[in-house]
């Protein structure tokens, strides 16, 4: 059988307009405005866990503003960079730039710099939630609809009940089903997604 | 020249982890040049100029080089309007290029002054101290020594000093600035052998407040220049002003002419703020905000936040944020809902093991229940319970939660979470352990 690798792929480019908020309707609300040069504050930092979208909202918030300065994970920068974004946020106190930053945890449990991450907590600090399984779905539908495929609701609750629930695998699989279904000239059906998932398990077992 | 950085960026892109190659290299532009064995590179900010300059502009030479197949010049420079040009007090130094240089950024920020600065138990003494300097520079202490943790308003009281003198002696020459950027300069004026002018501006200012100088631990380089920069104005009545996060002989890396030196004038501490002190800072900043704010907020606020002022503020936001956002009036209520996240931020990754171990301890079972293929009720309820929680709290697949419960299907699972979704609506008891369970878990 032909392989179909189940790749992690960028879905749609990040927009703010495809960011499905869920319970992150403020945080987006307010990076918006960052972005748009609206916020009275310079500074956001956005913490959650991998797939609860901070990089879709600064990629997003970069394509919006390019001269938004921006950095993602900010857990791995290392001593130059953490130098650059200490500054950058200094220099946009001073001179009301923006700065928009993400990372994995709330700014005290960096391990950064004293003197960058009570920085960070000076601004705008957001928990991004992960959506909830009826967002999720919402999601899956929406993105479907882009790709110009129709998933019935038993297969969007079929995925969510058997697959890791984060958005980036979703959309990983939702590629892939897509793939599969243009190969096969088959609709989405309950089958196809049993065969197209069984076929990724199988050549996942063979590496 | 289009063509060549398209080259460049495509080499780029295969050489850096593509976080670095979007953050720094991908909003570079190219812009016309007036020397065609130059290339020249905008920035869309500050930020990224000067990362590029420090880290990749060697490497992007080489590339424009290969790529052209001749030697050819880099140049990176800040795209137009793309900040706020430099004030002309602030261009007491130029460099001869057409980017301003590093020397010419200044500056204080005009926000910062002894009237905003709030006093208390912690601060009084630094801020009577720095009142006196900013009244009589180069008279009283010289230096002064401000020292204290982060965030606890070093750097504001400082740039109030600045100010005031600005606000007297509208000819002083004041320079502030961070010691990191200090260090940056020595290096550059190291490569580009312009000692004389850095010579000739640090040794020309009439107040020289230096901020965070523990940077300079270990930059022997950068500690000579400054040695000298310190007897000159010494010498010559002016005044400097010195922040650290600790005091002078506790600095590690420094020399001992140095430390020496640090201790000539005076050395105050700044203290983390009582509560009461944390009230007034929490006021104050809304009355700045031009916001009313209860004493109960505030006192709810500075209750909670203890660390530094910079956190403190970071809340207040956070709260009128949130009540613009959600059209909602200030109430202590709001500011409880809108510091949720800060108060429990030992909500991180919540692990299937974890809630287990929680469900097993709350109803008094042992772990091994949790996989183990007994039906009785008594164990297969807090096992359903656990299985539901899973499934709301981590991000974990059905079939991996199944797994995790003694090799369950993911049906199984399924069956647990819905009969808990039913009976958390006809049994307040479970209800509220379900409840309790998610609160512990999510810490």
């Amino acid at each position: 059988m032909e392989q179909l690798p189940l790749e992690i792929t960028a879905a749609a480019d990040p927009t703010f307009e495809n960011f499905v908020p869920g319970s992150n309707a403020e945080a987006l609300e307010r990076v918006r405005s960052l972005a748009a040069g609206r916020l009275r504050e310079e500074v956001i930092y956005l913490w959650g866990e991998p797939g609860s979208g901070r990089t879709h909202l600064l990629r997003a918030a970069a394509r919006a503003n390019p001269s938004l300065a921006t950095a993602d994970d900010v857990a791995r920068l290392d001593a130059a960079g953490q130098q650059a974004l200490f500054s950058a946020i200094n220099a946009a106190r001073d001179a009301h730039g923006a700065v928009l930053a993400a990372g994995d945890a709330p700014p005290a449990q960096l391990a950064l710099r004293d003197d960058l991450k009570s920085r960070l907590a000076w601004g705008l600090v957001y928990q991004l939630r992960p959506l909830s399984d009826a967002d999720k779905a919402l999601h899956l539908r929406a993105e479907a609809a882009r790709r110009g495929l129709e998933l019935a609701d038993e297969v969007v609750w079929y995925l969510l009940n058997r697959l890791p629930r984060d958005l980036p695998r979703l959309n990983a699989t939702l590629d892939l089903l897509d793939r599969y279904s243009l190969s096969r000239q088959r609709h989405i059906t309950l089958p196809l997604v049993r065969e197209a998932l069984a076929s990724v398990d199988g050549e996942t077992r063979r590496q | 020249m289009q063509n060549l950085w398209d080259a460049c960026l495509r080499r780029l892109e295969q050489e850096l982890p593509a976080q670095q190659f979007n953050t720094w290299i991908r909003p570079l532009a190219p812009e016309p040049s007036v020397d065609a064995n130059t290339l020249v590179l905008a920035a869309p900010n500050r930020f990224v100029l000067e990362l590029v300059r420090e880290r990749f502009a060697g490497r992007i030479e080489r590339l424009a080089a290969e790529a052209s197949g001749r030697d050819l010049g880099l140049r990176v420079v800040l795209a137009r309007g793309a900040e706020p040009a430099a004030k002309p007090a602030q261009s007491a130094l130029r460099g001869n290029g057409e980017v301003p240089s590093i020397l010419e950024r200044a500056r204080l920020n005009r926000e910062f002054t002894f009237d905003n600065f709030v006093t208390g138990k912690a601060n009084q003494l630094a801020r009577a101290a720095a009142v006196q300097v900013g009244e009589n520079p180069g008279i009283s202490y010289n230096p002064l020594f401000v020292y204290g943790g982060v965030g606890l308003g070093k750097t504001h009281l400082v740039q109030a000093i600045g100010n005031h003198v600005a606000d007297a002696r509208p000819q002083a020459r004041i320079r502030y600035i961070h010691a990191e950027q200090y260090v940056t300069d020595v290096v550059r004026a190291y490569q580009q052998k312009s000692f004389d002018e850095f010579k000739r501006y640090y040794h020309s200012l009439d107040l020289l407040l230096i901020d965070d100088i523990q940077f300079f631990s270990n930059k022997g380089r950068t500690q000579e220049e400054f040695f000298y920069a310190f007897n000159a104005l010494v010498e010559a009545h002016k005044q400097i002003v010195i922040t650290c996060d600790t005091y002078p002989k506790e600095i590690a890396g420094m020399e001992e002419r140095l430390i020496s030196r640090f201790g000539w004038g005076l050395t105050v501490a700044i203290e983390p703020p009582e509560l009461e002190m944390r009230v007034a800072i929490v006021l104050k900043k809304a009355e700045a905000e031009s916001v009313q704010l209860s004493e109960e907020i505030a006192f709810f606020i500075a209750q909670h936040i203890r660390s530094n002022v910079r956190e403190l503020e970071g809340a207040l936001k956070k709260v009128l944020a949130f009540a613009r956002f959600s059209g909602r009036e200030l109430s202590l209520e709001l500011a409880k809902e809108a510091l949720r996240d800060i108060l429990n931020v030992a909500s991180r990754q919540i692990s299937v093991e974890g809630i287990q171990k929680t469900v097993a301890e709350y109803f008094k079972l042992k772990i091994a229940d949790m996989h183990s293929k007994k039906r009785s009720r008594n164990v297969a309820r807090p096992r359903q319970v656990a299985m539901a929680l899973a499934k709301d709290l981590t991000q974990m697949s059905l079939p991996e939660i199944g797994e995790a419960f003694g090799n369950r299907d993911h049906t199984t699972v399924l069956h647990a979470c819905r009969t808990i979704a039913t009976l958390r609506k006809q049994d307040t008891a479970l209800n509220r352990d379900y409840l309790v369970l998610e609160q512990v878990l999510k810490g």
